[in-house]
């Protein structure tokens, strides 16, 4: 190598000069370090070689896992088909079965309840209308009147 | 997404750097041994849904984790005090000359013969102890930097640390190269 290679150029500011020749210097070690490590025997090469098989066992692994987690089965028995990143999704679409479920209940109760206040309602209602007094159901005289057969 | 050849060819292009980065910091071949292999199934684990150009950054910054996991595991006191001298300071010797270092292993390029086989094995060995004995951090920057070809900016993000911080690992650990190489006065 021509050693006029190795002197900093003169347009280079001297920290780049310098910064260059680091590089060229660090280089040329790790080309050295390169070597070396072509030179590890056949017992450690062989312990890389299955170390590098058993990662790309734990790949084929993980992937086929992926795989079957995309294909999803809802519990309403609908096939919910997705991709990989869409389990936030997933998770919202099987929470709304729920939320509607519960709605639908609380509905359920409320139309209960203004069922029995207007029924309640109309027989209050009916009672005040009547010629008769409400408090004449409560003696005694006039219920014993009413289920005697009339003359 | 990498592919399994892609996968496959990138471990295959970065398991022998690897194993010889771990070796350099856990000085024992079973446990560096250990490192890569955990460093790969970490890595085929958890990011094989990477792109293929993602690897290289995840993998060493998982190699690094996983070493720094092996030396929490040792307790290894040493360690942690051999880092201290990265704070030695950078004008210890104020006649470094690079360009000396770099001419005496340009020359002996250019010079290299046959006859300087048998020495040539013990230069590479006396080189990579060297590198090997150099501080942890200054050696993961240099390992990284030159010999993984990472930018400034992936070396910093592999080492979790500033991109200022890597270019004064790289700076003296090539400054502390370069000094004993000389003192030693190898020629390639």
């Amino acid at each position: 190598m021509n050693q006029n290679d190795l002197r900093p150029t003169g347009g280079l500011p001297p920290m780049a000069a310098l910064d260059a020749l680091q590089a060229r210097f660090a280089l040329r070690v790790t080309a050295r370090l390169t070597e070396r490590a072509a030179e590890l025997g056949p017992d450690l090469t062989e312990r890389l070689r299955f170390a590098r098989e058993q990662a790309l066992e734990r790949a084929r692994a993980v992937r086929s896992a992926e795989a079957a987690a995309t294909v999803g089965v809802s519990r309403g028995g609908a096939a919910i088909l997705g991709q990989a990143g869409s389990g936030w999704w997933l998770k919202l679409a099987s929470v709304l079965p729920v939320l509607a479920l519960a709605a639908g209940l609380f509905m359920i109760q409320r139309l209960q309840e203004n069922a029995q206040i207007s029924s309640a309602a109309e027989v209050d209602a009916a009672l005040l209308a009547d010629d008769l007094p409400p408090r004449a159901y409560s003696d005694a005289g006039f219920v014993e009147f009413l289920k005697t057969p009339g003359e | 997404m990498a592919s399994d050849k892609e996968l496959s060819d990138f471990l295959k292009s970065v398991d022998k750097r690897a194993f010889k980065r771990a070796l350099y910091a856990v000085r024992d071949e079973d446990a560096a041994l250990d490192i890569v292999q955990d460093t790969m199934i970490r890595l085929s684990e958890k990011y094989a849904d990477r792109p293929a150009a993602e690897l290289p950054l995840l993998f060493q910054r998982i190699l690094s984790n996983a070493t720094m996991d092996w030396f929490r595991r040792q307790k290894v006191r040493n360690a942690v005090v051999r880092n201290f001298s990265d704070f030695e300071s950078a004008g210890s010797d104020a006649d470094f000359d690079i360009l000396e270092t770099l001419e005496a292993l340009g020359g002996s390029l250019a010079s290299e013969s046959a006859a300087d086989s048998v020495s040539r094995a013990q230069i590479l060995l006396a080189i990579e102890a060297e590198v090997a004995r150099l501080p942890g951090r200054q050696r993961e920057a240099f390992l990284l930097r030159y010999w993984e070809e990472l930018d400034v900016a992936e070396t910093a993000a592999a080492m979790g640390c500033s991109e200022g911080s890597v270019k004064t690992h790289c700076s003296r650990a090539v400054h502390a190269l370069s000094t004993a190489l000389k003192t030693k006065g190898i020629s390639l």
